[in-house]
């Protein structure tokens, strides 16, 4: 996000809206309706001095409305654009032409009455809606008391409540009395699943976020009784089903099944009664109840459709079909995120990445023609070769630092430190007259070295690098001090021990100044081909997207033939025919003249790091090396193969995809077929593996109604443990039981048993409402097999990437980089990553293809700074480094018949393990060198160090 | 420039700036386009900066 | 001496991308905690070497904190 408000090539336009879409793909024309913010971003330096004298109060909406603020504000401490802006509606000044005061007190004379609304008229090549969900309506929320009692709370309510910055500091009280809680719930599906509001579809990530909010609420108050009211549990993400059993265990959350249909208020306490599903009727007393409430279509949905011209389906999200996900119904009009459909944060950011790509297909001939690149003078290494010229900057921040601080204090002492040979104290180092003004202070008193202290070098440290960028010097001759968020702000009550503190932290920071070296800033030219390993359908997609961006792309498969899974499937989740997807793919791959196809190939050995990979691929026993910048791994997954409910052994026990092919090829397989049984979570979820495979559940359903469809009269029963048709595939559920089909819920300790006696087949389950087993006799049982990792440890031991647990391939971060791996240059998607249905495969091949094509599109490669380096001399080739690295990024190599290790400097993250395990200290940190940490330890202990 | 047959712009309007326009603007940025990203809020973040535990870790984030 | 009387010297490595990060948190959430910890930033816990533990109370601190 800081990231987004740095980039010069990114405008930031807040407070504005869509008014007209003209034009076509490729060349649009936008209209841009801008509201005044009155506080003017450079001038802003975010210290809430205006806040603090405003007489107005205004509802906090960034808190849930449980809050207050004044009309100037800020949503939250790091917003970005990181800057104030006032709520027009309250705002006296604006109203009612009087009070002013916050234009009075703003010391950096940011406020600015005179602004006026603004139309902006963008030219662009391609649009994407990416506006989110919205809220569901209050009026649903009412029947459960929300409204007319305190401590009925949303979940989004609930989520602030436990947030340490939000209103109650993280401590979860009741609202009516701010009494601590005793017993709390959560009721699932409010409104998702719910007809009756005309939602229908789930909300897909409500199941996770009640069970992570539960855990927060027992993290905070062990005592805590919690308990989770869910129809079915949908906790279908890659890792969620665990995560979900591992908080079950460690806080002790009861789950019960049922829907609450109502809340009362008994003595204070909140009423609930509910049904189980074996038919027992209960009720209990809480302190709290919290409403997961789903995820809507936004609100100005429609408004956001008739502008820019796209249809939306008929629960008002964005209209988009199975094998084009991301493509609204206008063309060069793109759609990410929850307007597609409800969706969590991965596949969120994973559409998102998605859609990047997408666009970069259509504007490829447009790329780098709007972009700015900063240039920056010479290093002047002469200056930076002279001894230590110390300059060190104290920062007021406002009254942030300075009405804790003594900031002349803290000045002055640094002047007494050695190699200081300048210093000043400035009100807001990070503005634009502030930073201009250090800069000709670093020039005109020839400094080498400086430090800042001022606030965390996390968020600052990159804006004061670049004024030493810009003014010839290395940007890594720069040290912070954090003398605010980790002294002033923390010590508000100590003053003196603050001040003393702060001259201690700078003590450091000059200590460590004076050892700091110039890093070298290198780049390295991108090989500009990617290689894609397997040729499914995310394969194929990931492929084709990175050619029709202009790059040319190796697509590996190894057996005879594209098409992978997708060749065994006949319709796509919405009725579809599989085999045209499929068509599609292969022709288009076949005719690209970027794509290259190697079929019966494998991929034995890879070497190098981002940019610049070489591999060794072997065909018919052949070995061919190639040169690549990137690599993406497609490499698929496979069906289950079951060995249990008489798979194999009967052939009336058949599994999914196996069902599917015969009724395409025909309808004899229903010939005097009465009964269907088809049983869910075959394999999956802890049968024997441990992960939920995402798709059955709808694939069933899809098939269930093919079935009827063929032959309405047939009997299906469906036995399950969690229907999980998340999305708008609720839709297909409801349905299935529309048009009769059975579902039975069965618990995993009283799994069903598939029985044969005289050639006839019967399926015993326990009935929890009879509460005894029932034999349900079947012409054909039907296993809901799930989808298994390929042989992938192969694969990842070539590429010396992780593997989950249950053998796929592990991401960056789960969510929000879900399509790379730890290590740079390699991407991943489809079943390799985890088992999905084809849109999402088809998304995520996507957006495997913009991160890949990230690197291309530079064509050169920055290499991080913060690197180690080893001393070659001193080096024996233990080879303790070069195992402990978790990024590969150093090998050893031999000279002269001895071992060394080198840093591959491309790869280094710079963590530095490397470094602290070298048992001859060969091996130097950039910018975290020994000597520098020594200094630093030794500036800590000041005189006491002997 | 010839009629008809205008050249294709280089910069991209992203709508919403929440999560998914977010990493929407940052890859395409990447990529080499210019982004408008137009949110209708006072800040960017959208749902997911208001959320517990991803929040206020902004390195968290994005 | 009482538990009262000691002001313990600490010297904490907080890993840029988690524990310093926490501790930047706590600042912008005001949280109060005693002004005993200094801390020296690495880009990850790997970074630390014994020799700094020992070096640290060599020099006499009372604690070392690492966070990561």
């Amino acid at each position: 996000m800081v990231e987004a408000g740095r980039s010069p090539n990114i405008e930031i336009l807040t407070s504005a809206r869509l008014e007209n879409l003209d034009g076509k793909p490729g060349r649009f024309t936008a209209i841009v309706h801008q509201e005044p913010r009155f506080i003017d971003d450079d001038k802003c330096t975010a210290c809430g001095t205006c806040t603090m004298y405003c007489p107005m109060p205004v509802v906090d909406l960034f808190n849930e409305r449980l809050d207050i603020t004044r009309a100037p504000h800020i949503d939250y401490a790091q917003a970005v654009p990181t800057s104030y802006y006032i709520d027009a509606r309250a705002c006296l000044r604006i109203n009612y032409e009087t009070c002013n005061l916050c234009a009075q007190t703003c010391t950096a004379q940011a406020i600015d009455f005179s602004q006026k609304p603004r139309k902006l008229n963008l030219d662009i090549g391609a649009v994407v809606l990416a506006p989110g969900f919205g809220r569901i309506d209050p009026s649903v929320l009412k029947k459960y008391g929300y409204g007319r009692f305190h401590n009925v709370v949303t979940s989004m309510e609930f989520e602030r409540l436990t947030c340490a910055s939000g209103p109650t500091e993280g401590h979860v009280v009741r609202l009516s009395d701010r009494e601590p809680l005793k017993k709390i719930a959560f009721l699932q599906c409010v409104g998702s699943r719910d007809e009756i509001c005309g939602n229908g579809y789930c909300s897909s990530v409500c199941c996770m976020y009640a069970i992570k909010e539960a855990s927060v609420a027992k993290e905070h108050d062990p005592d805590l009784e919690v308990v989770l009211f869910f129809m079915d549990i949908r906790t279908q993400g890659k890792g969620f089903d665990a995560a979900r059993e591992r908080a079950e265990e460690k806080y002790g959350l009861r789950v019960i099944r049922a829907r609450i249909p109502r809340v009362d208020q008994v003595d204070g306490r909140l009423a609930l009664t509910w049904t189980t599903d074996d038919g027992k009727s209960c009720s209990e007393l809480f302190d709290m109840v919290v409403l997961s409430e789903g995820l809507s279509a936004p609100k100005d949905a429609e408004a956001i459709a008739e502008i820019a011209g796209i249809e939306l389906n008929h629960y008002g999200f964005c209209k988009t079909c199975v094998d084009s996900p991301l493509v609204a119904s206008r063309k060069g009009v793109y759609v990410a995120g929850a307007f597609q459909g409800p969706k969590d944060i991965p596949e969120s950011v994973t559409q998102a990445s998605g859609v990047a790509a997408m666009v970069s297909e259509l504007l490829s001939e447009a790329r780098n023609t709007q972009t700015v690149t900063l240039s920056y003078p010479e290093e002047d290494k002469a200056i930076e070769s002279e001894g230590p010229r110390i300059g060190v900057f104290v920062c007021h921040c406002g009254s942030n630092i300075a009405g804790v601080v003594d900031i002349n204090a803290v000045r002055d002492y640094a002047g007494t430190l050695p190699d200081v040979v300048f210093c000043r104290d400035t009100l807001y180092s990070c503005s634009q007259d502030a930073l201009k003004g250090i800069a000709s202070k670093i020039k005109g008193n020839r400094l080498n070295r400086v430090v800042i202290a001022a606030c965390s070098p996390r968020t600052h440290e990159p804006l004061f690098q670049e004024t030493l960028k810009s003014i010839g010097l290395n940007p890594a001759l720069i040290e912070m001090a954090n003398i605010r968020d980790q002294c002033s702000w923390v010590h508000s009550q100590e003053p003196e021990a603050a001040t003393e503190k702060a001259k201690e932290i700078v003590r450091m920071a000059v200590a460590k100044a004076r050892l700091l070296e110039p890093l070298e800033q290198t780049t390295v030219d991108v090989s500009p081909t990617a290689l894609v390993i397997g040729g499914g359908a995310a394969g194929m997609t990931a492929a084709l997207c990175i050619a029709d961006q202009g790059f040319e792309c190796l697509l590996v498969e190894r057996s005879d033939k594209l098409g992978g899974n997708l060749r065994r499937l006949v319709w796509t989740m919405d009725g579809g025919e599989a085999s045209e997807v499929l068509d599609n793919l292969i022709k288009r791959v076949d005719g690209h003249p970027l794509v290259c196809v190697m079929l019966e190939a494998q991929v034995e050995d890879v070497s190098g790091y981002v940019g610049n990979f070489t591999s060794s691929i072997v065909k018919a026993g052949q070995p061919v090396v190639v040169d690549h910048g990137v690599i993406v791994i497609a490499t698929g997954g496979r069906e289950y193969s079951p060995t249990s409910y008489q798979y194999g052994v009967n052939k009336r026990v058949v599994t999914q995809l196996e069902l599917e092919k015969s009724l395409a090829s025909g309808k004899g397989i229903l010939k005097n077929i009465k009964n269907v049984v088809m049983i869910q979570c075959v394999g999956s979820r802890g049968e024997d593996m441990r992960h939920c495979s995402r798709l059955c559940c709808t694939q069933a359903i899809k098939n269930a109604l093919k079935l009827k469809g063929i032959k309405p009269d047939i009997r299906i029963y469906c036995l399950y443990r969690d229907m999980r048709t998340y999305g708008f595939s609720e839709d297909l559920f409801k349905e299935a039981r529309k048009r009769g089909v059975i579902f039975i819920r069965y618990e995993p300790d009283r799994r069903p048993e598939v029985i044969e006696r005289d050639g006839r087949i019967k399926v015993r389950v326990f009935d929890r409402l009879l509460k005894d087993e029932i034999d349900i006799s079947a012409c054909l049982v039907v296993l809901s097999v799930g989808i298994t990792p390929g042989a992938n440890d192969v694969l990842a031991n070539v590429l010396k990437a992780p593997l989950t647990p249950e053998g796929f391939f592990l991401e960056a971060h789960v969510k929000l980089r879900p399509v790379e791996l730890a290590s740079e240059g390699i991407y991943v998607c489809g079943l390799a990553h985890g088992p999905k249905p084809l849109d999402e495969s088809i998304a995520q091949a996507k957006a495997a293809a913009a991160k890949a094509a990230i690197p291309l599109a530079k064509g050169k490669a920055q290499v991080a700074s913060i690197v180690s380096r080893v001393d070659k001399a001193a080096c024996i080739g233990c080879g303790i480094c070069e195992s402990l690295c978790p990024f590969n990024a150093i090998r050893l190599f031999r000279v002269n018949k001895r071992r060394k290790a080198e840093t591959i400097t491309a790869s280094c993250k710079g963590c530095g393990i490397c470094a602290s395990h070298c048992p001859t200290l060969a091996i130097s940190m950039g910018g975290f060198t020994d000597e520098a940490i020594m200094a630093q330890i030794h500036a800590f202990a000041g005189e006491r160090c002997v | 420039m010839p009629e008809g047959k205008a050249k294709k712009s280089g910069a991209v309007m992203v709508l919403g700036g929440g999560i998914a326009g977010i990493q929407t603007t940052l890859d395409l940025a990447d990529l080499g386009y210019y982004v408008y990203l137009v949110e209708k809020k006072a800040s960017i973040g959208g749902v997911m900066a208001r959320l517990d535990k991803t929040f206020p870790t902004n390195d968290c984030s994005l | 001496m009482t538990a009262g009387d000691f002001n313990p010297h600490i010297l904490g490595f907080f890993c840029h991308w988690c524990c310093y990060a926490a501790a930047d948190a706590a600042g912008v959430s005001r949280y109060q905690y005693p002004p005993n910890v200094r801390v020296i930033r690495v880009m990850c816990t790997g970074r630390i070497d014994l020799r700094f533990i020992l070096e640290a109370f060599g020099c006499g601190a009372d604690g070392v904190f690492t966070g990561g």
